[in-house]
This record gives structure tokens, sequence and C-alpha cells, in this order.
């Protein structure tokens, strides 16, 4: 099937957006972050040193973490927060930090290790309360990524000028909002990026994790009008004219998950005058993934190590 | 490593069998309206193994009479249990019965154990009797228990699909006739994780690092495990998910595996792209159970116009 590069999705940014989620910064703002970091010796080994973390993000929801560092004593290290796909377990980024990065991946709300509050499982979390913004999933799973930076920041090894994110697919997703509300990143890669279209998504695709939308209105047909409300707040793309950041971009032609029309929409609003998509001919939702890691660590060295 | 099979291998599964048998199902089901369509019903299943433990399923049957061909899609190395895998079509669900297993551990079935990923593949492994997974090859054979008391399933085209443990599904219950499966972590596991950094694998690292006088004893005790072990029981027609030429688990590493297995073997070394990895995999059970003239099911970005 041919993808329309030039498909534009439905979504319609509301005109009260930055109030909304000015309201929703305002508030994650007032609560201590309140940090534990304790060193994981099982996982840490000669080149790198693993932590389990823990903070407090809306709501006072406990939101846990891997942290890893390199064993290399420097100061001022490069730092990126690594988000999360959707069904998968937020990895222990040694990787990252072989490569000399400090490097936190988040566990939001209601992911492994971070659900003794807040659990709507799966399927489950991408309809959890979609008829009310204020009280919808996203909106503390949204901040629960952004409050990574705050733990970042508050990281005496960590140069706070050189803090990247990235992720794929739901990560790609939250690495466009979080570069949108958070200006201390300094690049961000986005691949497959999930929640941005929303509503043409669920058009394009009859796979999960979008079916769970489809499911959620065919049992409730009265409610779409509160459900396309609702995700209009949290779609990547009406984020994305805020983000200024260098940026690159990657889609797989063939991803049968996060279609890709709705990533062309996405990266056409991004409102970074450096990015970069990546198109991979051939490609499902893994995007290309062995040969864009490559291009991923060129990218990062440039910006955050250069 | 040891790459002999334990002289009790076949007296300690047959205990593990036995033990089984003694558990009854006692499956309990609900109907998950939300999730059911009009092609086809979802159910929410809870069933017991042993420990007594409960596990629990998500069992889809299409509208319609059957008999239905099955997937059963075995257990993951990870928390979340999906209905049907992410990115298959949910249209799937129109053609075969899917039932998706949550063993020990994972969501919907961590209560009073809830596992940790990385974390469960060396729960309790510094003994044979209190490694964790004996349960967890328990729970996915009693999946297939449960699958046989189901009255529209057809006997004749049951696929065990998913990691290491459809082989073992395969190896170790009669109920299967076709597996897909990509090994990950359980051929000569110590061996192949002294060659990585990444997880699953890793976690066995881990473990030898902090417990390095442990190592002759947790070789042992994979040993029951290692698909190499289990190869010659394999009767059902297998596709064999490799990795890429020069990869972890690639073609010719996984040779111990496939040339003594003893049903027909396909070993399909990945393409790098899960599209075509993907559409080789539908092609192929659609080819096997339906004859070559059927259409495989595949999403929306994979069909061809």
């Amino acid at each position: 099937m041919g993808v329309d590069r030039d498909y534009r999705c439905q979504v319609i940014k509301p005109e009260d957006f930055n109030e909304f989620w000015g309201l929703v910064l305002d508030e994650l703002s007032s609560i201590e972050l309140n940090v534990k970091c304790e060193k994981d010796e099982l996982r840490s080994d000669s080149k790198v040193t693993v932590y389990q973390i823990f903070y407090d993000s809306l709501d006072h929801v406990r939101i846990s973490g891997w942290y890893s560092v390199p064993n290399t004593p420097v100061n001022g290290l490069p730092a990126i927060l690594l988000v999360p796909g959707y069904q998968s377990d937020p990895p222990i980024p040694k990787d990252w930090s072989a490569k000399g990065y400090a490097c936190l991946s988040v566990n939001p709300r209601g992911k492994v290790r971070s659900r003794s509050q807040f659990d709507p499982g799966y399927p489950g979390l991408l309809t959890h309360r979609i008829v009310d913004k204020n009280t919808y999933s996203y909106r503390g799973f949204y901040a629960d990524a952004w409050r990574g930076i705050d733990f970042l920041l508050s990281r005496g090894e960590v140069d706070s000028e050189r803090i990247g994110v990235a992720g794929s697919s739901q990560g790609g997703g939250l690495a466009i909002t979080t570069s949108a509300m958070r200006k201390e990143i300094k690049a961000a890669s986005a691949g497959a990026p999930y929640l941005c279209g929303f509503m043409d998504a669920i058009e394009l695709t009859d796979t999960y994790p979008y079916q769970e939308i489809n499911d959620y209105l065919r049992t409730y047909p009265d409610r779409l009008e509160k459900v396309e409300g609702t995700l209009a707040y949290f779609d990547g793309i009406s984020f994305a004219d805020q983000i200024n950041c260098p940026i690159i971009m990657n889609l797989g032609l063939q991803d049968n998950v996060c279609p890709p029309e709705t990533g062309y929409a996405l990266f056409e609003t991004i409102g970074s005058k450096d990015k970069k998509l990546f198109e991979y001919e051939g490609h499902g939702h893994e995007a290309g993934r062995y040969v864009h890691s490559g291009i991923m660590d060129q990218f990062f060295d440039k910006h955050l190590k250069g | 490593m040891s790459d002999n099979r334990p002289l009790d291998f076949g007296q300690f599964w047959y205990s593990l069998g036995k033990e089984l048998s003694e558990v009854p199902i006692a499956a309990e089901t609900e109907t998950l309206t939300m999730r059911s369509t009009d092609f086809a019903d979802l159910y929410g299943i809870h069933i017991s193994s042993i420990g007594p433990y409960t596990i629990y399923g998500y069992l889809s049957i299409p509208k319609g009479d059957g008999p239905f061909p099955v997937i059963y899609y075995v257990p993951k190395n990870a928390s979340v249990l999906e209905i049907i895998p992410q990115g298959t079509s949910n249209q799937i669900r129109s053609r075969y019965i899917t039932f998706s297993l949550a063993c020990r551990g994972m969501r919907t079935a961590d209560s009073p154990y809830a596992a940790m990923y990385p974390g469960q593949l060396t729960e309790g492994i510094e003994s044979l009797s209190s490694y964790i997974y004996r349960g967890v090859v328990a729970d996915t054979l009693r999946g297939l228990d449960f699958l046989l008391t189901c009255p529209t399933i057809d006997k004749s085209s049951i696929v065990a699909w998913g990691n290491d443990n459809a082989l073992l599904a395969g190896a170790l219950h009669g109920a299967v006739t076709h597996i897909v499966s990509t090994p990950s972590f359980l051929y000569d596991t110590i061996n192949q994780a002294s060659r990585t950094s990444s997880y699953p694998l890793e976690e066995f690292n881990d473990y030898l690092r902090h417990n390095p006088e442990g190592k002759g004893q947790i070789s042992e005790i994979l040993s029951y495990y290692d698909l190499r072990f289990h190869s010659s029981a394999i009767t059902a027609e297998s596709l064999i998910m490799a990795d890429y030429d020069g990869g972890l688990f690639d073609k010719k590493t996984l040779r111990n595996l496939t040339e003594n297995m003893n049903g027909a073997v396909t070993v399909h070394p990945s393409e790098r792209s899960s599209y075509k990895d993907g559409m080789f995999c539908e092609k192929w059970i659609t080819d096997k159970l339906f004859g070559k003239d059927a259409t495989p099911i595949v999403p929306n970005h994979w069909k061809v116009e």
C-alpha cells in the first residue's frame, strides 16, 4: 500500500491548549521531587553503575526509573531521557551509559514498578478516563516523563546544557511532547511516533494498541465528541509546533502499529528549523532500527557531546 | 555450560507433568464485552497451575460454529499480557481461536508473585527445585490443557507461537501441531550470554558477576530447559525465526536445535525488518493451515494493492 506523504491529520489544536498544560506544569512544580536513588549492585558492572530511582510526580504518584552512568569519572556528563514504548518494559539503559551518557529510563505511572497507585492495565491505559482531559490517564503519564528532566537536573554529574530525549513508538510520542514542553531538551529523537493523530490512526490501522479506542467507541458511540475533545489536548501534533531543538524522526513505511501517514503529518507540524526525517521503505514498526541506531548515535554525539 | 542432557532429564519433566495433571484446571470464564467484535468474542480466563497458582489468559473465539484453528500465544518474558501481539491485524481473530496466556509473575497473574523484568529468568535459580521457570513451563503447558477443553477448537491445527516457550510447549505437550518460535534465551544460555551485554541474556551475566562460584550449578539447572535437549521431542511442523546471519541466534548457531527436531523445520534468518519477518510468518502459517491459495490476514500497512 502506498503511503500518502502529504497526509494531514484532522486534529485541531485547542485554543486553550497552552493554558491547560501551563496549569499542569504549575501543579507539577508545586510538588516536591523527593528523589530516592539506590545503587543496584546486581545490574552494575565494570563499565556502568545502575541505580533504581524514584520521584514524585503529578497527584503525588511515585514514579520509578533506571538511571545509569558510566564508571569513568567525568564532570558534566551529557544526558539522555529514555522514554518507553506502550506495552514494553522500560529497559535498563546500560548501552547508553557505555556510550558516555548519563541516562534515565523512566517508568511513567502504570508501568512496571510505578503501578501501586495507578494501574489501568493493558489494554486500558489508552482509554482510561478518555472523556475528561483533566483526569485522562496521559495527563499524569506525560507529566511523569517530563519530570524525568527534573531528576536529571538534580544530578550533579549531569551537564544541564546537554540533555536529550529519545524513544520509539510511545517513546517517540513522548519524545515529541517532552521536547515541546521542556526547553532544557537540546536534541530529540522520535521513532515511529505513537500518540500522534489519534483519530486518524484508529481509521488507518486495524491493530492494537490503537484498537483500544475503537473498542471504546464501539461500546460507547455517544462519547465520540468527548473523546475527540480530550485527545486534541494530548495529540503530539498539537504539541509539535512548540519544538525548537534539533530533532530527527524515523518512520517505517510499512508500520503496522503507528501509521506512517500520521508521522508525516506530525513532521510537517514540528516547529524546529533543524529537523530531519528518515524514511525506511520495507520496514514496519521497528522503523529501520538496525540502520537508524547509528544515525541516532551520530546525532546525539553532535548535539550533546560536540 | 553443560553440553550434556542431565541423566534424570526425562524424570524431571515426567514429574512436572504428573504434578500438573493432579491440579484441576478449574477454569473461570468472563465475557469481555468491550473487546468483543462482530467477528469474535473475547473472554478472560482464570485457570489453575501447579503451586497451586492462578494464571490468566485472553481467549478469542470467532463467531460461527467452528471448528477453528488455534493460535496459542505462549507466555512472554515481559510484564504485559496482550490479547494478540501488538501490530497483529485484529481480523486474525475472525479466522483463528487465539489464546494469550500470562504465566505467573506477569500482569493479571501477579498475585501473590509479581515478577521483575529483568529478574524472572534468574529468580530462584540457586536450585533446581526453587527455579521459577519450572512453574513458567507448567503454566505454558496448562494453557494447552485448557485449550483442549474448548469445544470449537480444531485439534489438528494448534499453533504454539512466541519465544522459547513455544518450543518447550511443542516438546512437552502432544497437542501442538505447529510452532512459530523466536529462540531468545533458552538455547545454550550461559555460552550465548557471554557473547552479549543485552537483556534478557544480560540477566544471567548480572547473576554470574555476583555469584561466579555458581556458574556450574546454574548451567546444570538451565540444561533441563535447554532447547537443544528438547529438540528430538519436537514433532510439530515448525518455523524457527533465527537472527540475521552473524546475529546471536542465527541459523548456524541454532543448528543443534533445528537439525535434531523430528518434525519438518523451516529456518528463516531475520531480514531485520518487522514487516518482512512478520509477512513471512503470516504466509507460512496460512500456507500450512489453509493451503497455498489462501490469503494471509495481515495489517493494513502490509497489504499490497
